[in-house]
């Protein structure tokens, strides 16, 4: 975090605005901790509360904006403090729509919980781990201005990618074989598929960090293993429909619809 | 997710760029020298031609020395000297054969203090016009006109063009140097600071004026405002005690500048 400027409240404006995205990064770490811990232990009230704690990532997150356009208004902020402010205010987004999706997931674990347990459902905790993982160590990297653990994470997120193509898989076979199987295995599909989105969001913000601290934007494109948009399912075969035979979506590498 | 940012590009909008940038003033090897005090130290620059470069840098730093080589103004004073090589079009102004008279028909020069001459307003414009051209009544009265004009002054001095030039108000007086500056239509203008003794309504528009002016010559601006800097030229120099410290298109300079002196500058780090 850059200090020393001449003005001091300039740096305390943009300490505090440093600070209350520390704050909701930390928020969005237990927000997803407890949404997955919810699942893992079918556990309904605590779900509710990670619903309802989803409001005060909101309000920080209109704390940012307010903050950030007051600085831009009043300070005419040039070059690295330029680059921190509107890297808040693209980061401070990417986590309000993290908690978004953790929030997401624990709404839909009060649902799964009306139903019998299901198996695909403890490969969904893994999911959830590694997400926490991109979301700490990216965090990290915003406090100690580290571009190249940024770029880490924004390399990691592939492996999450790839744990969603095969839930994915795994539970349209689960949900052919026993139809009873299709409430919850929707459920989990779309909560497999908030927790991937959240792997999305945190390599948003390793991309913002290079940025914000390089002052030039990243340009290479990311490895993706996410195939699930070309997956199908047959009875007895799995696999991926190669690019030329899949006709509405464009390539199995394509990047996943928002 | 996209690259959206375009912040820090190395690139002019395609539209405000004429077909290619030509050296307009190339600035070799120059040092220059206030007595024993060395003000300006190995200075090599170029300064395109329809570009607006701004001289930034705290007090002190050079650059309005470095303006005031481009037209030999320190000549008029002992003791000052300047080594090295300032070209313009090719031909170097420190050769002592040059005409200084021709010299400065081309390069017009607007001061931090608004200099009006002691006579009309009127008389301000056309006194400049006739050391250089006699020009019949009606047309030196359209010369005139078209000065004021496009130092956005026209309107408010129309009805009292035989009032002294000194009853205007600050702001007033400076477009008038620099209606006066541009009557005798110079190739290059050099402006030192020419917004810091106007409010924000005469600053904007002497920046419009800017703007428009770059269409013909190449200007130079020494300024103390970062803001003004940023917003009105195409190439931005910072120096630092005598040093050219970074010199770079204008977006690169306040997004991404390249040396740390430069950022802890324009950040407001030292000053």
């Amino acid at each position: 975090m850059p200090t020393d400027h001449i003005m001091k409240s300039y740096d305390e404006e943009l300490s505090r605005l440093n600070n209350i995205i520390i704050s909701m990064g930390g928020l969005a770490e237990s927000q997803l901790a407890a949404a997955m811990q919810a699942v893992v232990k079918r556990d309904s009230e605590l779900a509710a509360e990670v619903v309802e704690q989803d409001a005060q990532v909101d309000q920080l997150e209109r704390e940012v904006e307010g903050l950030a356009v007051r600085l831009l208004a009043l300070r005419q902020p040039m070059a690295r403090d330029l680059r921190e402010i509107v890297a808040a205010l693209k980061i401070s987004s990417d986590i309000e729509r993290i908690c978004d999706y953790a929030a997401n997931v624990a709404k839909r674990t009060i649902a799964l919980n009306q139903a019998p347990p299901v198996k695909p459902a403890f490969a969904l905790p893994r999911m959830g781990k590694l997400a926490q993982v991109l979301i700490k160590d990216v965090l990290d990297a915003y406090v100690h201005r580290d571009a190249e653990k940024a770029m880490r994470v924004w390399l990691a997120d592939e492996e999450l990618d790839e744990l969603y193509t095969s839930l994915f898989r795994e539970l349209l076979t689960y949900m052919m074989e026993d139809a009873r199987s299709i409430t919850a295995g929707t459920h989990l599909l779309f909560m497999a598929k908030n927790i991937e989105r959240i792997g999305d969001h945190a390599t948003n913000i390793a991309e913002t960090l290079y940025f914000m601290i390089n002052g030039t934007p990243l340009r290479e494109t990311r490895p993706k293993r996410d195939n699930s948009s070309s997956s199908v399912v047959l009875q007895g075969i799995t696999g991926v429909v190669p690019t030329t035979k899949a006709p509405t979506n464009r390539a199995p590498t394509a990047k996943v619809p928002k | 997710m996209a690259s959206g940012f375009t912040i820090g590009a190395h690139n002019e909008p395609a539209a405000a760029r004429p077909a290619a940038l030509t050296n307009k003033i190339e600035i070799n090897e120059l040092n220059f020298f206030y007595k024993k005090f060395h003000a300006l130290k190995n200075i090599n620059m170029r300064l395109y031609d329809k570009r607006v470069t701004a001289f930034i840098g705290p007090s002190g730093c050079g650059k309005s020395t470095l303006l005031r080589v481009m037209n030999r103004i320190y000549g008029l004073y002992p003791g000052q000297r300047a080594t090295g090589e300032v070209l313009v079009d090719g031909q170097n102004i420190l050769d002592p054969r040059q005409d200084l008279n021709l010299l400065r028909a081309r390069i017009g020069m607007v001061f931090q203090k608004p200099t009006p001459f002691p006579m009309s307003i009127y008389d301000n414009i056309a006194f400049g016009i006739g050391l250089y051209e006699k020009l019949p009544r009606t047309e030196l009265d359209e010369r005139v006109e078209s000065a004021l004009r496009k130092a956005a002054l026209w309107d408010e001095v129309k009805d009292k063009l035989k009032q002294s030039g000194l009853s205007l108000s600050g702001g007033q007086q400076q477009r008038l140097c620099i209606a006066r500056g541009i009557a005798v239509k110079p190739e290059i203008l050099l402006l030192d600071e020419p917004c810091s003794a106007l409010d924000p309504i005469s600053t904007q528009k002497v920046e419009e004026l800017i703007s428009e002016l770059k269409a013909d010559y190449c200007i130079v601006i020494v300024t103390h405002s970062m803001q003004q800097a940023a917003r009105s030229s195409d190439y931005t120099a910072f120096m630092y005690l005598g040093d050219l410290i970074e010199f770079d298109q204008t977006e690169v300079v306040f997004t991404n500048p390249t040396n740390k002196r430069t950022e802890d500058y324009i950040t407001g780090r030292f000053g």
